[in-house]
C-alpha cells in the first residue's frame, strides 16, 4: 500500500511539473504583448519600454522561466500584469464562483441522472430505457455555448424567472448550472444504468426479491446503494469535463470563475494569470485523479497493480 | 417511485424561484459598462473607461471646451512668458475626499511623481517639456517649461491626487484620494465598482457586462438603469420602441479609419489608394449598420475641432471611378489587386470589414479577411505587420496626434506612424506649427495639413462614430458629453 | 440489431451537402444590406443575417466547415495517436514510460483551454484549428491503442507472432491492429462528435474560420448577438449542429453495441 501512495504521489508531483513547464512555453509562445493591452494606443515608446522593464518583460526567457519556477516552489504565482494584483489574490477570488457553479452543476446533474438511470435499467430494453438513453445522448450533443443563449431566451426572457447572467444575484446560478450540468448528467445517467444493471444480477438482490421485498425497496435501497460507489469514484474523472465546460458556461454567462478569468487573461496576454489559472485547473484535476485512484485502491485492492501499468 | 422524484424536482424549483425573486433593492443606480476599468489611479490609467471613471473621482488643472480647446478646470492660468505658466486654483474647489484641503503642493506632487522616470507612467512623455515646477504659494504655482508650446495648458489634464498618499506610496487603484464630486464606496470585484455621490452619497454601481444582448436585458429587466455606447443598431432600435426605457445620441468625435502600409508597392500608389476611397460606400454602412449621429470622417480631427477644416470636399462613393483607377494603376479582372485586411475579432469591427471586403471585391479588388483577438491584431498593427488594417482613435483632443501618426520620423517604435508614410510637405508643415507663436496660426497650418493628408490619403477615413445611451425611465439627468464621459452623472437621480 | 436509420440520413445528408455544396447555386457570401435580419419566409426559407445574407446559404456552407474539420482532425490524431499507443505498448520500457507520463501531462489540461491557447498561438484559420484539435485529440487514441494493445498482446497467435521473430511493423499492422480496431473504430465515431462542437466552440469564440466563411459556431456567436431582436439566426445552426452530433452519437451508440456483439461472438482465443 505505501509503495503505492508513493508512486502516485511522485507521478502526480511529475505531471504537475510539466504541466507548469508546458503552460509557461505555451503562454509564451502566444503573439501579442501585454503592455500593449495596459496601455492602448496611443502610448508613447518610451512609456512602453520603461513598463516593460518594470514588468520584467524584457529580460530573456529562460530568466523569466526560472523565476516563475523559483516563485512556484514558495507559493509565488507572481503579479497580474493587468490589474497588478497578486495571481494568487486574484485565483482565490475567482475559485468560490467556479466551485459554486461546479457543484450545482454536479447537483443538477445527479437529479437528472439518477432517476433517468434507475428507469433505464428497472425497464431495460423497453421504451422508457430507450428514450432515457436517447436523451442522454441529446444532452451530451447540445453543446454549452448555444444552450446557454437558449436557457435565457426562454427562462429568462421570455418567461423572467431568472436572472440574465452575472452572479449578484440568488438565482443568477441556475441557468448555468443547467447548462454546465446537462452534459455531465447524460455521462452520468449511462453510468447509473449500468453499474446498475449489474448489479440487478447479483445474487443478494435475487435473494432479497425471493424473500418477497417490494421492487421499490430492493431497486432504491438494495441495489442503488451498491451501484453508486463505482459511479461516484467514476464522477472524479468527469471532473475535466466539468472544469472544461465551465470556461465556456462562464464566458456565457459571465460568470464570475476561474474559466472566465482564464480566458479573459489569455485574451490580454497577462501572463502570469494565465499560468496560474491554468495550473490550477490542471493540478485539481490531477490531484482529484489520485485521489479517486488510492479510493479505489482502498475500495478493491486489485485495482493497485492495474493503475501502474 | 416517479411520484417522489416529480416532488423533489418540484420542491426544488420552487427554492430556485423563490430565490431568485429576491432582487436586491439598495437605492443604487446602476451603469452597465462594455468594458471594465483598469485602473483608478490617474497617473496610471490609459484606458478609455478608467479615464471615464476617473474624471468623476479627481479634478484636473485644465480641461476641454467642445471644439477640444482648453480651458480651466480646477485652475486659472496666466502665460508670464514663453516658458513659464502660473496657475491659480479655484478658491471654491472641492477638498478631497479625505476632508483635507487640495493645495498646489497636491499638484507638485502628482506632477512630479509622473515625471519621475523610475515610476513608469505612461503620461511622462506628453508632459517631459516641464523643467521645474514651484510651489508659490497654498493656491499658486509656475510651471517653466524648456521649450515653447502653446499648447502646453492642454496637457494638464491628469487628475490631481492627494501629496500624502503620493509619500506613503498608497494604492490609488483601490483607495483613489482626489478631490472629485464621487468617492469610491468599494470595488469588491474587477467588474463591479461602487462610487458614492459626495454631497447626497447617492450611490452609483459601475457593472462591467461584455455581452451585448445580456446588457440590453439587463437593463430591460431593470438590474441596471444606464448603458451607453457599444451596441449593435439593431438592439438600438428595438429599444428606442421598448416602453419604460429612453434612448438619445448625439454627434462624436471617436475617428474610425482603413490603415495603408506603404511599404506595400502596390499602395504606394496614390491612385490606388484613391481607388479604395471612392470603392466604399460610407453613406451606405452609415445608414445601415452604423446608424443614427455617426458622420461620414473626411479627417482625423472633426471638423468642429479648433484646428479642424470644415472647407475639405468629402470624396464620393463612385464605382466607376474606382475601377478606372485601377485600370490606370494596371489592374484589372486577369491581373486584380490583391490585399489582406486585418481586423480585431470583435464582431461588430468583422461586420464592417465584411462589407468593405465585398464593396471592393465589387470594384476587383481580392481582399482576404483576417481577424485576430484584440492583442494579437494590435500587436501585428504596431509592428508594422499588415497592408490595410481598420481601427479607431479614440478620445483625441490635441493636434499633437498629427505629428505621431503622419511625420516621417514617427514609424514605429518612435511614433504611430505605422504604414510608414512619408511626405516632406507634411514634415515641413508639422513642425512649423510647433513652432508657431500663436494658437490661431497653429491653427490655420494644421487645417492646411490636413488638406494635404485629405489629398495624399495616408489613411482611408470612414466616419466619427455617434455616442448614444440608454437609460431606465426613472433615472432623470442623464446627459451626452462629445467624448463620451460620464460627467453628468453629478446631476442624475432616480425619481419614482 | 435495428439499424439507426434516422440518423444515419441525417449524417448522409450532412456529407453530401459537405461535398456538394460548392456545385449548388449558392448565394452563401452576397451582401444585401437592405435584407438584414428579415425574418424566415420574406425571401429566403431560413431568413438573412446581420449583413443580409441567406442563412440557408451560410449553414451549408458552415456543414463543409465542420465536416472538413471533422474528417482531417479525426484522421490526424487517430493516426498519430494509434501510432504512438501502439508502439508504447509493444516496446514497452523507458520510452513506454515517457510516453505515458506526456500523455498524463496532456489529460491534466482541459482540452478546450488547451485547444484555445493553440489556436491563440496560430492565429485564427481553418488549418489552425485542424491543428489546435488535433493536438488535443491524440491524447484519447493513444491511451486506448495502449490499453488495447497491453490487453491483446499476450494472445496467443501474437505471442507466436513475436517468439517466431516476425518484423515489428508486421506484427503491429498484421495482427495487433486488427484485434484492437473495434474499439478504436467507436471512438473513432464519438471524436467526430466531439470536434464538431470543439470546432464550433473555437469559432464562437473567434477562434476559427476567417469571414466571409462560415462555421455553425460563428453563426451561432452573431446570432446570440441579436437573439433580441429575432431568435431566427441562432436557432438555425444550433438546430443544425444539435442534429447532427446527436446523429453521429447514435450511430456511434449503435456501432459499439455491434462491434460488442461481435467480439463476443469471435473472441473465443481468450
Amino acid at each position: 500500500m505505501l509503495r503505492f501512495l508513493t508512486y502516485r504521489l511522485f507521478s502526480t508531483l511529475l505531471v504537475c511539473t510539466g504541466v507548469s513547464i508546458m503552460v509557461f512555453l505555451l503562454i509564451h509562445m502566444v503573439p501579442g504583448d501585454p503592455v500593449d493591452m495596459m496601455l492602448g494606443e496611443s502610448a508613447r515608446p518610451a512609456d512602453r519600454a520603461a513598463l516593460r522593464h518594470a514588468l520584467g518583460l524584457d529580460q530573456p526567457l529562460w530568466t523569466q522561466f526560472s523565476q516563475y519556477f523559483s516563485g512556484l516552489f514558495q507559493g509565488n504565482l507572481g503579479v497580474s500584469i493587468h490589474s497588478s494584483r497578486p495571481v494568487s489574490e486574484l485565483l482565490l477570488e475567482r475559485a468560490p464562483a467556479t466551485i459554486e457553479l461546479a457543484l450545482a452543476a454536479l447537483l443538477v446533474s445527479v437529479i437528472i441522472a439518477l432517476p433517468m438511470g434507475v428507469l433505464a435499467a428497472v425497464r431495460r430494453n423497453t421504451l422508457w430505457d430507450r428514450g432515457a438513453m436517447a436523451f442522454s445522448l441529446l444532452g451530451v450533443s447540445i453543446p454549452n455555448f448555444w444552450l446557454g443563449p437558449m436557457l435565457i431566451l426562454v427562462f429568462s426572457l421570455g418567461l423572467g424567472w431568472f436572472p440574465v447572467s452575472g452572479r449578484e444575484y440568488s438565482g443568477s446560478l441556475v441557468l448555468p448550472a443547467i447548462t454546465l450540468g446537462t452534459a455531465m448528467a447524460a455521462v452520468l445517467s449511462r453510468m447509473v444504468r449500468s453499474s446498475l444493471l449489474e448489479v440487478l444480477g447479483e445474487d443478494f438482490i435475487r435473494t432479497a426479491r425471493a424473500k418477497g421485498m417490494p421492487e421499490r425497496i430492493v431497486v432504491w435501497k438494495h441495489a442503488l446503494l451498491n451501484a453508486l460507489l463505482p459511479v461516484i469514484t467514476l464522477l472524479g474523472l468527469q471532473l475535466g469535463v466539468l472544469l472544461g465546460g465551465a470556461v465556456i458556461t462562464e464566458t456565457v454567462f459571465s460568470w464570475p470563475g476561474l474559466g472566465k478569468l482564464t480566458i479573459d487573461a489569455i485574451l490580454r496576454r497577462d501572463y502570469p494569470v494565465v499560468q496560474g489559472a491554468i495550473l490550477l485547473i490542471s493540478i485539481t484535476y490531477v490531484v482529484v485523479n489520485m485521489l479517486t485512484d488510492i479510493i479505489y485502491g482502498i475500495v478493491d485492492p486489485r485495482i493497485r497493480l492495474g493503475s501502474t501499468k | 417511485m416517479t411520484n417522489r422524484v416529480l416532488l423533489s424536482l418540484l420542491i426544488l424549483g420552487s427554492v430556485f424561484m423563490i430565490l431568485s425573486c429576491s432582487q436586491q433593492d439598495n437605492g443604487y443606480i446602476r451603469f452597465g459598462l462594455s468594458s471594465a476599468p483598469l485602473r483608478l489611479d490617474p497617473r496610471y490609467a490609459t484606458d478609455a473607461t478608467s479615464a471615464r471613471l476617473n474624471r468623476l473621482l479627481y479634478d484636473r488643472l485644465t480641461d476641454f471646451d467642445e471644439t477640444s480647446r482648453a480651458i480651466p478646470s480646477l485652475a486659472q492660468w496666466e502665460q508670464l512668458d514663453s516658458l513659464r505658466y502660473r496657475f491659480v486654483l479655484r478658491p471654491d474647489r472641492r477638498t478631497f475626499s479625505s476632508g483635507e484641503r487640495l493645495t498646489s503642493a497636491d499638484v507638485k506632487a502628482t506632477y512630479d511623481f509622473v515625471l519621475d522616470q523610475k515610476n513608469a507612467s505612461p503620461h511622462r512623455s506628453s508632459l517631459a517639456l516641464i523643467k521645474d515646477i514651484r510651489v508659490v504659494n497654498q493656491d499658486t504655482l509656475d510651471f517653466e517649461l524648456s521649450h515653447a508650446d502653446v499648447l502646453f495648458p492642454s496637457y494638464l489634464v491628469i487628475g490631481i491626487v492627494s501629496a500624502k498618499a503620493v509619500q506613503q506610496g498608497i494604492n490609488l487603484d483601490h483607495n483613489p484620494q482626489g478631490s472629485g464630486p464621487f468617492s469610491m464606496l468599494a470595488w469588491p470585484e474587477e467588474g463591479r465598482l461602487q462610487l458614492q455621490r459626495r454631497h447626497d452619497k447617492q450611490v452609483f454601481e459601475f457593472v462591467h457586462i461584455g455581452d451585448n444582448t445580456v446588457r440590453t436585458l439587463k437593463l430591460l429587466r431593470g438590474e441596471i438603469d444606464i448603458l451607453q455606447n457599444d451596441l449593435p443598431r439593431e438592439l438600438v432600435n428595438k429599444l428606442r420602441k421598448e416602453k419604460g426605457v429612453s434612448v438619445f445620441s448625439r454627434t462624436g468625435s471617436n475617428f474610425s479609419y482603413i490603415g495603408l502600409n506603404f511599404r506595400q508597392k502596390e499602395l504606394g500608389v496614390r491612385r490606388v489608394r484613391r481607388a479604395l476611397m471612392h470603392a466604399i460606400d460610407r453613406e451606405s454602412l452609415v445608414r445601415h449598420i452604423l446608424g443614427g449621429k455617426t458622420r461620414v470622417a473626411e479627417s482625423i480631427l472633426p471638423p468642429e475641432h479648433w484646428a479642424g477644416n470644415k472647407q475639405i470636399k468629402p470624396y464620393a462613393y463612385d464605382p466607376e471611378k474606382s475601377r478606372e483607377l485601377l485600370e490606370q494603376a494596371g489592374y484589372n479582372n486577369e491581373n486584380p489587386l490583391r490585399l489582406s485586411y486585418k481586423t480585431s475579432s470583435d464582431p461588430f469591427r468583422i461586420r464592417i470589414a465584411t462589407i468593405i471586403q465585398q464593396q471592393l471585391a465589387n470594384v476587383g479588388i481580392e481582399v482576404e479577411l483576417i481577424s485576430y483577438d484584440w492583442a494579437t491584431f494590435y500587436g501585428d498593427i504596431k509592428a508594422g505587420r499588415f497592408q490595410i488594417y481598420s481601427l479607431s482613435w479614440v478620445g483625441v483632443k490635441s493636434p499633437d496626434i498629427l505629428r505621431y501618426v503622419f511625420h516621417s520620423k514617427s514609424v514605429p517604435p518612435d511614433g504611430a506612424n505605422r504604414g510608414q508614410y512619408r511626405n516632406p510637405i507634411a514634415d515641413r508643415m508639422i513642425e512649423q506649427a510647433e513652432i508657431a507663436t500663436s494658437i490661431k496660426r497653429r491653427g490655420q497650418l494644421y487645417q492646411l495639413l490636413l488638406k494635404i493628408l485629405h489629398d495624399d490619403l495616408p489613411y482611408i477615413p470612414l466616419w466619427y462614430e455617434e455616442h448614444f445611451a440608454v437609460v431606465r425611465q426613472d433615472i432623470k439627468g442623464y446627459r451626452l458629453n462629445a467624448d463620451g464621459n460620464y460627467d453628468s452623472l453629478s446631476e442624475v437621480s432616480r425619481q419614482n | 440489431m435495428k439499424r439507426p436509420w434516422l440518423p444515419m440520413a441525417v449524417c448522409l445528408l450532412w456529407a453530401l451537402l459537405a461535398i456538394a455544396g460548392s456545385w449548388l447555386p449558392l448565394d452563401p457570401n452576397q451582401i444585401h444590406l437592405d435584407s438584414i435580419l428579415l425574418a424566415p419566409g420574406t425571401g429566403a426559407i431560413l431568413g438573412y443575417d446581420d449583413l443580409g445574407r441567406p442563412i440557408l446559404d451560410r449553414l451549408i456552407l458552415g456543414a463543409r466547415t465542420s465536416f472538413l474539420v471533422a474528417i482531417w482532425v479525426v484522421s490526424l490524431s487517430a493516426t498519430i495517436g494509434i501510432l504512438i499507443g501502439t508502439i508504447s505498448a509493444y516496446i514497452g520500457g523507458w520510452l513506454d514510460l515517457v510516453i505515458v507520463r506526456v500523455i498524463d501531462i496532456f489529460m491534466a489540461f482541459p482540452g478546450i483551454l488547451l485547444a484555445i491557447a493553440m489556436a491563440g498561438i496560430m492565429g485564427p484559420g481553418i488549418n489552425n484549428v485542424v491543428i489546435a484539435l488535433s493536438v488535443v485529440g491524440w491524447v484519447g487514441f493513444a491511451r486506448l491503442a495502449r490499453a488495447q494493445t497491453l490487453s491483446v498482446r499476450e494472445r496467443d497467435h501474437v505471442a507466436a507472432a513475436i517468439s517466431m521473430g516476425t518484423r515489428t511493423h508486421r506484427i503491429i499492422f498484421r495482427h495487433l491492429l486488427p484485434l484492437i480496431s473495434a474499439p478504436l473504430i467507436v471512438e473513432a465515431t464519438f471524436g467526430v462528435a466531439a470536434v464538431i462542437i470543439s470546432e464550433a466552440g473555437l469559432s464562437f469564440l473567434g477562434l476559427g474560420v476567417q469571414p466571409p466563411e462560415s462555421s455553425w459556431g460563428s453563426m451561432i456567436r452573431d446570432g446570440a448577438r441579436y437573439m433580441l431582436v429575432t431568435p431566427h439566426m441562432v436557432l438555425a445552426p444550433g438546430v443544425a449542429l444539435m442534429l447532427v452530433v446527436l446523429s453521429v452519437n447514435l450511430l456511434g451508440d449503435w456501432l459499439r453495441d455491434v462491434m460488442d456483439t461481435r467480439i463476443r461472438q469471435t473472441g473465443t482465443d481468450k
